[in-house]
Order: structure tokens, then sequence, then C-alpha cells
């Protein structure tokens, strides 16, 4: 039992330090596959916000829908803020990421 | 025999009555661009043959997901898991299919504000991160679910009652997390749950997308006993690549799952044929500590290293590829994975109409 105690909290520790050293978010956004939003009136960093904001809360678990109709998108939004329990912030800058 | 005619103000009334249903009609039907809110139809369709110690089981299923928003603050949830289990009958090459349907959650939510979501009605158990995120076929990882899903998830993963959730505490640099539920006890068939309580709270630093934390469920029924745990997410920033981990101890053993996955997407780019892969690890440990008759978890110490590959097709088609190695008494064992599935995701109605 102290055995896979050990194995229980070793790889956590380790994962720990890991994530301290490498896990600093760049100044550039690594390219991931996302929903392929129309744009149009939202500002270049509006979008890249919510884009951040998608690929952070989102991508946690699953990968990103590779389209989500803007009809929809309010009810995926709400989905999401009872699943992923997204702030009413994250959830409207995504919401404005999906339909700008 | 004449037929009467009805008096001229219930023709009136007639006429009128089918008119406002002639507008709302049209007004259903009719489309609404700007409305974002309509009810949506979520889900996959796949087909898993598994291989357990020589013997092949064919496992075609369909896992719908309902999302139905009432007004501004409601929800309406629903998943279901459809799936025939076809296995060999006998050795004369036959197959035999049993049918399993299951209800996973069918739930009301009320969004009160980010800090708090009151839910009720059959819920996925927040115990630990697997049962809520990840099991879903067009999400998990490895096909097989790990070793130690069953310790306080109660097998069927899904609870009746009320629930609280939300988002306590959101800073630009962490955020806190929570969920606390209560299940009563039912034995209705697609309702069956235990009678429980428990919790889950984790803290969450986007910046680093580092998340941890912690569980607890008290089962209230039968023996009340206690179960435990704690997890570990990490996905850096620099790389394509998934760390997830969970240990968890209860009355009849303890273990561990941690899982690493990297997307090959910086080879070529995302959509390059090469960088839809996603090759995967996962080693996960259980102790018993005591016997069981049927608790679904190891009934001896077992370790087993898991190998996948994911392939991610064009158009949502996912195909995952995996083995296992199950080190346990008496006899040790190969376990073999395949499967393919579709995601889908549209709405319900016709023009964005909302309820």
């Amino acid at each position: 039992m102290v055995i896979g105690t050990r194995l229980g909290v070793m790889p956590g520790a380790l994962l720990i330090g890991a994530a301290l050293v490498l896990g600093q978010e760049p100044t550039t956004q690594p390219k991931q596959t996302a929903p392929r939003a129309q744009t149009t009136t939202s500002t270049k960093n509006q979008q890249s916000e919510g884009e951040r904001k998608f690929l952070i809360n989102c991508g946690r678990c699953h990968n990103p829908p590779e389209q989500v109709s803007p009809r929809i998108a309010g009810s995926v939004i709400r989905h999401m803020r009872v699943r992923a329990m997204l702030s009413q912030e994250d959830a409207r800058e995504i919401l404005e990421y999906l339909v700008p | 025999m004449s037929r009467s005619l009805p008096p001229p103000c219930l023709q009136t009334c007639i006429w009128d009555v089918t008119r406002a249903m002639l507008l709302l009609a049209i007004a259903w039907l009719g489309p609404q661009a700007t409305a974002q809110d309509t009810p949506v139809i979520s889900g996959a369709v796949g087909f898993i043959a598994h291989t357990n110690g020589g013997t092949t089981s064919l496992q075609p299923v369909i896992a719908p997901v309902a999302v139905i928003p009432i007004g501004s603050r409601f929800l309406v949830e629903s998943r279901a898991d459809v799936r025939e289990v076809i296995v060999p009958e006998g050795g004369d090459g036959t197959y035999e299919g049993q049918f399993y349907p299951t209800l996973q959650y069918l739930q009301l939510d009320y969004l009160v504000n980010s800090k708090l979501t009151i839910t009720a009605g059959r819920f996925l158990t927040p115990f630990q991160t697997y049962n809520e995120r990840l099991t879903p076929i067009w999400i998990r990882n490895f096909p097989d679910t790990p070793l130690i899903f069953p310790i306080g998830t109660r097998t069927a993963g899904s609870s009746d009652g009320g629930m609280v959730r939300g988002d306590l505490v959101s800073k630009p640099g962490w955020q806190l997390n929570y969920a606390a539920f209560f299940s009563a006890n039912s034995s209705v068939e697609q309702f069956q749950a235990g009678r429980a309580t428990g919790f889950r709270t984790g803290v969450f630093f986007p910046s680093k997308r580092l998340e941890m934390g912690v569980s607890y469920e008290r089962f209230l029924q039968d023996q009340n006993s206690n179960s435990a745990g704690t997890y570990l997410w990490w996905e850096p920033w620099r790389f394509p690549l998934q760390v997830r981990s969970e240990y968890a101890h209860g009355p009849e053993g303890q273990g561990y799952w941690i899982e690493a996955l990297y997307r090959l997407s910086q080879v070529g780019g995302p959509d390059s044929w090469i960088g839809r892969l996603q090759p995967g690890f996962r080693m996960q440990q259980f102790f018993r500590t005591s016997e069981s008759p049927v608790d679904f978890l190891p009934a001896r110490d077992t370790y087993q290293p898991d190998f996948g590959l994911n392939y991610f097709f064009p158009y949502e088609i996912r195909l995952s590829a995996s083995y296992s190695r199950r080190f346990t008494t008496p006899v040790d064992r190969n376990i073999w994975n395949v499967a393919l599935t579709y995601r889908f995701l549209f709405p319900v109605l016709r023009g964005g109409r909302q309820w």
C-alpha cells in the first residue's frame, strides 16, 4: 500500500515541477485546430482573446469542433458554462469569438 | 339531416384562433439569424472492437446529447449511451447481441451566476474528473475506462438528486471551481443510483494550463464508506501534450492512472497526415484491500500499461487503437481495442428558434 501511495504521489510531484518550468504561456499562441468562425466586426484582439479562452477551456477536455453554427453558439456556450464552469466573462468572450 | 353552422361569434373566434396559430407556425418555422440559443443535438456514433484475453466483442454505439436552453437562465441537458454488445456464442462461430441502453444524465440547470449553478435530476457524479469530462466515446483518449473508475462513481457514474457547482474564484492567474452533490437511492431502471453525498474542488492555472484538485464521496447506504481522490491535469502551451492523472482511494482498494498523449501537429501542421496522429501511453495500477463480490474493480492487485494511437480524420471522424497488457493473478492477458467514432453537432429546429 505504501508503494502504491508513493507511486501515486511521485508522478504528481514531477508533473507540477515540469509544469512550473515548461508551462509558461508563450507570447505567441500555438497553432491549433479551432472552429472556423466568421470574422466581421470584432477586433483582432477580441478574437484572439476569445480564441485563447476557447482553447484553454474547451480544449482542456476535447478537441474543438470543426465548425459551430452561429445559431447554436449560445446553446453550446451555456452547456459549457455548466460543464466547464466558465465564468460569465469567459463565456461572453468565447461567444464573441464563435459569433463575431 | 342538415348540419347547422356555428353562430357568427363562434366563427370569429375560430378564425382568430386559426390566424394566431398560423402566425405562430410561421414565426416558429421562419429564419431568425440572430438567435443563438437553438436547441442542440450533439454526440457521436461509433463502432468498437474489443478483445480481452482472446475473446472479441463488437459494439455499435450511439451516444446522443441534447441541450435545450429555456429562457435566459435554464438549461435542460441529457445524454444517453445506447449500444449493442455482440459476443461469440459457444465455439461454433456464431455471435449473440445484447442491447444496453443507458441514460447517463437528464438534468435541469439553473444558472444563478458564474459562481453558482443549481442542478436537479440525474447527473454525472462529480467525483474526480474522468466521469464528468472524459467518458464520452468521442472524447476519451483510450477506449477503455481506467481500472479505478468505479471508485467513487459506484459503477453507474450517475446520481439522482441535486448538485451545486460553479467557479467560486475567477482571477486572471487562477480559478477555483467546485461541485457538491447529494444523491438519493433509486432502483428504478435507467435511474439507478446510490444514496451518497460528496464534492470535487480544483484549482486551475490558465497561464500554465495546470489543474489540480481533490474529491470526496460518502456512501450513505448499506455500509457507510468514504472514497477520496486527487487529480492533476497539465497541457503545456509549448507542446500539444496532454497529461492527465488521478489517484483514488476507496473501501475496496486504491490506485492511480496517468496518461500522456502527444499530437504530432508540430510536424507539418495539425492538418497534415502525420499531424493528425496522436500516440499516447497510460499507466495504471490498482491495489485491492478488501474482497467484494461485485464492485467492478479488479479482483486482485493489477497493473496495466496501455499504448494508444489516435488518428483524427477530417469531418470529426476519429480512429483509435490501443493495446494493453494486464498483469494480474491468476493469469496475465492482452487487451486490444479499435474504435471508430463520428461526432455530430447540429441544431434541432430551423432558423434559431429560442425556447
